[in-house]
């Protein structure tokens, strides 16, 4: 699911199996240097995580990415999301990001860290086969949560 | 002459209708376009995607095909790559949809090793048949939707979905 009107109200209907709900995080670095490498690692972000949504639509909730600059004090800012998410009623938290920074900044909550590769100019079907591996190392660490009671 | 000459009202009446006509115009182009659309794509034969799947290469096991066409996901736009499991029975094809009727994941041919033979959706634990049947027990409701299939030059081409008819 995604954090869209329709999706959400299948979310309120059927609580008790979409229990899960995945925050992109994605670092916003203006400067001439990290400007480039922060935008491919949103956009290897984001189409990874609109690929766990189509293998997981029936469990998981894609957020809108949280995005914040290395000048902010991002870890207040995720205490506040997680709090409203559990609220919510979901019941399993994770946050997947490219930056590495939010392994150590966080390490209480569920941070998935993957290393960004840029797809900017890949091919769909090398994307694609890229994106399945990298999602191979996301089911694991999904399952093993789920697994937990 | 008098008798050909255009009067102010006619004149006012004659371009007022042609503005608001053209506006009019303007506004239910489009409408009637959105409607007709699907039908004009029809006719180019725009509805089928050709795989890299070999028919001849099928067989009595489901395998994943995948196939790409351009999709709207919520603020995401991008090509997306879709996959059916295709598979054989004597000679005709069968492509199933792996999109689990309960509520939506990704099913997988013998995803979960204590149930050979099925398919298995990892979110719920929801199982179909080799043919799509859902089995009673497990969340889904439905069997899984089959695709149109179409071959051409040896390959296989995937069309749209429609409610399971092997069940
Ligand atoms: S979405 Fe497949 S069993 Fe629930």
């Amino acid at each position: 699911m995604f954090w869209i009107g329709k999706d959400v109200e299948v979310f309120s209907a059927q609580k008790e199996f979409i229990d899960t709900a995945i925050v992109p995080l994605t670092v916003i670095d203006g400067s001439p240097i990290g400007m480039k490498q922060s935008a491919s690692a949103a956009e290897f972000l984001m189409s990874l995580t609109a690929f766990v949504e189509q293998q997981f639509k029936g469990r998981v909730m894609i957020m809108p990415p949280f995005s914040y600059t290395n000048s902010m004090v991002k870890k207040d800012y995720i205490q506040a999301i997680d709090e409203e998410l559990k609220l919510a009623g979901f019941k399993y938290i994770f946050y997947m990001t490219s930056d590495h920074s939010w392994t150590s900044a966080a390490p209480e909550l569920s941070v998935l860290w993957l290393p960004s590769i840029p797809l900017g100019d890949m091919d769909q079907s090398v994307k694609q086969s890229v994106l399945s591996d990298q999602i191979r190392q996301v089911v694991p660490m999904l399952s093993s949560k789920w697994s937990e009671l | 002459m008098s008798n050909n000459r255009v009067t102010r009202r006619q004149f006012l009446n004659y371009t007022l209708t042609g503005v608001g006509g053209f506006m009019a115009a303007g506004m239910l182009m489009p409408m009637v376009r959105f409607a007709v659309d699907p039908v004009l794509q029809k006719k180019e034969g725009g509805d089928f995607v050709l795989t890299k799947q070999k028919v001849s290469e099928l067989t009595k096991t489901p395998v994943k095909v995948d196939f790409t066409f351009e999709q709207v996901d919520a603020w995401y736009k991008s090509d997306v790559t879709s996959t059916a499991w295709v598979y054989k029975e004597g000679d005709k094809v069968i492509a199933l949809s792996p999109v689990c009727k309960h509520l939506g994941c990704t099913v997988n041919w013998e995803g979960d090793p204590a149930h050979k033979n099925q398919f298995f959706c990892p979110c719920h634990g929801g199982r179909y048949e080799k043919n799509g049947e859902n089995i009673k027990g497990t969340p889904p409701l439905g069997p899984l939707d089959e695709f149109e299939v179409k071959e051409k030059d040896g390959l296989l081409m995937i069309g749209k979905t429609r409610p399971n008819t092997l069940v």
